[in-house]
C-alpha cells in the first residue's frame, strides 16, 4: 500500500499542476464553508448577546403573566387579571419569598423643574421589588410613601441630570398632578419581564399605595379590590421548580386569573432560566434554517469538486495505467484520487472559516451585537469540508480505480 | 539484481506458461493465444516475435499479470497469475516485474528519481530507501547527472533509460520489454539493446517483444508466435538455456 505521505504529495501535485481549475473548483467549497460559518457565528453571536443581556441573576424569580394562547409565550397580554387574593394566595406557596405585583397608572406628563416631558403611564409595584444590586442612587421607595424612583433610562429622558432628592410633578390622567421626591435611581433591570429590557424603556416607579386605582371583584372572594396585570413570584432558590409547579397548579384552578383572565389566553409562570431557553431556541431554530440554505452553496460545491475529479480521472487515464503496471492496487488510486478530493474540501474549509468568520465580524458590528464564536462550527467546518471532498470524490475515484491497465496503457 | 546460478542447467523457471489460451468476446470470440506453453528459465534473455495479431501483446499482458487467461496456468516466480486477485496481482506486478515500454511511460509530472521510485512507493519501501535505490539505480543506467530531470527535460534515450531505472527498482524476477526501441532513433536503439545485454549480463531475466528481427537477434533464443500459438523456438547461440515445449 503507498503510504499516507506519498498519497498526499501526489494529491498535492495534480492540484497544483492546475492552478486555476483547482483554485476555482475550491471557490465553491469556500463559499458554502463561508457562509455556514458567517450564519452561525452570526446567530451564536445573536445568542450569546440577548441571553447575556437576559442573564439569569434573578434565577429564583418566577415572572406570572397572561400570554395569548396561541403564541409562543413572549408576547404579554396586559390585563389585570391577578387580584390581591391571588397575590395573597401566592405568598402561601411553598417556597415562595415574596410576591411583588405589578400595574401601571395612567398619566400624562412628568414634569421636573422647567423640563416637562410627555409620558403615558408609570409602574406602580411594592419595595420588594428593588434589588440592592439594581440601584445606583439612593434607595427604593416606601410603601405608602409619596415617593418614586426612576430608571437611569428615565433619567437620560430629563437630559441626565435628575439626582437623587430632585421633586418630581406627575400629572395623572384626569388632571390631577402630585409632586414627589426622587429617592432612588435604578439600573434598567429593576424586576421587570426579563424580556422587557431589551426595549430598554424609560421606567418610573411608585408606590402601589397610594397611588393604584385599578379595582375588580374577586369571583373568589365576591368583594372589589386591586388587581395587576403581572406578578414577579420570588422563590428561595433551592426550591424554584416545585415553586413555579404549584405556581401554575394554582393558576390554573383556583385562582381569580384563571377566571377573570380574557378569552383566548392563558396564565403562564415562567423563570429567566425559561425564557433563556426559550429565546435561545428560538435563535438556534432561525440560525439552524439560514444555516440549512447556506449548506446549499456547499453542496453546488460539493459537485464542482465530483465535476472537476472526473475530468483528471479521464484526463490522467494513462497515468492511472501506468502506476497500475509498477505495481499500484485499486486501493492504492481509489486513495490517490479520494485524497486529491479531500484535499480540495480541506483547502476550501481552511479558506472559508476565516472569510465566514470575517464576514460573520462585519454583520455583528453592523447590527451592534458583540461577535462570538462558534468554536465547535469551526472543527464542524473542517469536518464537514474534507467529508464533502470524498464524498464527492468516491465515485471518481472508483473510476478510477476501475480503469484496465492495459486499456489506459494504450490510451494517448 | 538475481544473480542466476551459473554454471548449471537450471531448471528454476521464473516464468511457466502451460496451455495458455485467452480468448476476447468482440462480436464474436476472438482466440488471442491458442494454447501457449513456455518456460522461461532464471537469468535467461528472449525474445517474442511475430507479426501483429500473432498474440504478442495478450501474451506480454498476461506474464506481466494485467491480465488472466481464459485457461491454462500462467506461474511468475511460483505465483500463479490465473487465480491470483487483482490486488494480488498488483503487488506481483510491482514486486516481480519491471516493465519497459515503447513509449517510455513515465509520469511527465515527476523526476527521474521519482519515476524510478515509483514501483517502490507502491511495495510499500520507506521514503529513504526509496530514494537511495532510485539513485543508484539511476546511476548504474549512466543518469546520476539527470536524477531531478523532468522527463520533458530529457531526450528520448535518456528517457527510455529512466524507464529501464523504473524496471531494475524493485529488483524484479523479470524485465519485461515492449518494443523498447519502437520509439528512439536506431542509435539510441542499439544503446537500449545494450543496456539490456548488462541487465541480462548482471543476472536478469529478460523477456522482450518486438517485431524487428535485429532486436530480437540481441536474445538468446527467439520464440516466434503465429495466430496465437507458438511457430518455433530459435536458439541463438551455444549458451542459450531456454526449454522448448
Amino acid at each position: 500500500m503507498i503510504d499516507a505521505r506519498e498519497a498526499v504529495r501526489i494529491a498535492f501535485r495534480s492540484i497544483r499542476a492546475h492552478k486555476l481549475r483547482s483554485a476555482l473548483t475550491v471557490l465553491g467549497i469556500v463559499i458554502g464553508i463561508a457562509s455556514v460559518i458567517t450564519f452561525t457565528t452570526f446567530g451564536a453571536s445573536v445568542q450569546a448577546d440577548v441571553l447575556g443581556r437576559i442573564g439569569t441573576t434573578n434565577a429564583n424569580d418566577v415572572y406570572v403573566f397572561a400570554t395569548s394562547s396561541n403564541s409562543s409565550g413572549f408576547g404579554q397580554v396586559v390585563q389585570p387579571v391577578f387580584t390581591q387574593h391571588d397575590v395573597a394566595q401566592l405568598s402561601s406557596v411553598r417556597g415562595v419569598r415574596r410576591v411583588i405585583p405589578r400595574g401601571t397608572i395612567a398619566t400624562s406628563s412628568i414634569a421636573l423643574g422647567s423640563t416637562t416631558i410627555a409620558r403615558r403611564r408609570v409602574t406602580a409595584t411594592t419595595p420588594g421589588t428593588f434589588r440592592n444590586r439594581s440601584i445606583v442612587a439612593g434607595r427604593g421607595f416606601h410603601a405608602g410613601a409619596n415617593e418614586v424612583v426612576l430608571n437611569e433610562r428615565a433619567v437620560k429622558q430629563f437630559g441626565g441630570n435628575v439626582s437623587v432628592g430632585d421633586s418630581l410633578t406627575i400629572t395623572f390622567a384626569g388632571n390631577r398632578s402630585r409632586t414627589m421626591p426622587v429617592v432612588g435611581i435604578v439600573n434598567g433591570t429593576a424586576g421587570q419581564l426579563p424580556v422587557s429590557n431589551f426595549a430598554g424603556r424609560a421606567r418610573v416607579y411608585l408606590p402601589l399605595h397610594p397611588f393604584y386605582r385599578t379595582i375588580v371583584r374577586s369571583p373568589t372572594l365576591g368583594v372589589r379590590q386591586s388587581a395587576y396585570p403581572e406578578v414577579t413570584v420570588v422563590t428561595d432558590p433551592t426550591r424554584t421548580r416545585s415553586a413555579k409547579r404549584s405556581i401554575a397548579a394554582y393558576l390554573r384552578k383556583r385562582s381569580d386569573a384563571a377566571q377573570l383572565k380574557p378569552g383566548g389566553t392563558r396564565l403562564v409562570a415562567r423563570t429567566s432560566g425559561d425564557f433563556v431557553s426559550q429565546i435561545g431556541s428560538v435563535i438556534t431554530r432561525i440560525t439552524r434554517f439560514v444555516t440549512g440554505i447556506a449548506v446549499i452553496a456547499l453542496v453546488v460545491g460539493a459537485i464542482g469538486i465530483a465535476n472537476i475529479m472526473l475530468v483528471s480521472v479521464s484526463e490522467r487515464t494513462k497515468e492511472i495505467g501506468i502506476m497500475k503496471a509498477v505495481g499500484a492496487g485499486n486501493r492504492d488510486v481509489m486513495s490517490i484520487f479520494l485524497l486529491e478530493a479531500a484535499s480540495l474540501g480541506a483547502i476550501g474549509a481552511l479558506v472559508g472559516i476565516p472569510v465566514g468568520l470575517v464576514v460573520a465580524f462585519a454583520a455583528t458590528r453592523y447590527v451592534s451585537v458583540a461577535f462570538a464564536l462558534a468554536p465547535v462550527w469551526l472543527g464542524i467546518a473542517v469536518a464537514v469540508g474534507v467529508l464533502v471532498g470524498v464524498v464527492a470524490g468516491l465515485y471518481p475515484a472508483w473510476r478510477a480505480a476501475r480503469v484496465n491497465p492495459i486499456d489506459a496503457l494504450r490510451y494517448e | 539484481m538475481r544473480r542466476a546460478e551459473t554454471g548449471s542447467e537450471t531448471t528454476d523457471a521464473v516464468v511457466t506458461l502451460r496451455d495458455v489460451r485467452k480468448t476476447y468476446e468482440l462480436g464474436g470470440v476472438v482466440e488471442a493465444l491458442a494454447g501457449v506453453s513456455l518456460a522461461l528459465s532464471r537469468g535467461s534473455y528472449t525474445a517474442v516475435m511475430g507479426p501483429s495479431g500473432s498474440g504478442k501483446s495478450t501474451l506480454l499482458n498476461l506474464i506481466g499479470a494485467l491480465d488472466v487467461p481464459t485457461s491454462g496456468d500462467v506461474v511468475v516466480d511460483g505465483r500463479q497469475i490465473a487465480t491470483a486477485s487483482e490486488a494480488e496481482r498488483a503487488a506481483i506486478r510491482g514486486t516481480e516485474i519491471g516493465f519497459v515500454f515503447q513509449t517510455f511511460n513515465l509520469l511527465p509530472r515527476l523526476t527521474a528519481v521519482e519515476n524510478v521510485a515509483m514501483p517502490l512507493v507502491f511495495a510499500g519501501v520507506p521514503r529513504d530507501d526509496r530514494e537511495r535505490r532510485a539513485r543508484a539505480v539511476l546511476e548504474d543506467v549512466g543518469l546520476g547527472d539527470r536524477l531531478e530531470h523532468l522527463p520533458s527535460e530529457l531526450s528520448g534515450g535518456q528517457r527510455q533509460r529512466v524507464a529501464i531505472a523504473r524496471a531494475l527498482a524493485a529488483e524484479p524476477a523479470l524485465v519485461l520489454a515492449d518494443e523498447p526501441t519502437g520509439n528512439v532513433d536506431t542509435e539510441t536503439g542499439a544503446r537500449v539493446l545494450d543496456r539490456f545485454d548488462q541487465i541480462h549480463a548482471a543476472g536478469n531475466t529478460v523477456l522482450l517483444v518486438t517485431h524487428e528481427r535485429h532486436v530480437a537477434a540481441r536474445a538468446e533464443r527467439i520464440v516466434h508466435l503465429r495466430d496465437g500459438r507458438i511457430d518455433h523456438v530459435e536458439a541463438l547461440d551455444e549458451t542459450a538455456r531456454g526449454s522448448e515445449s
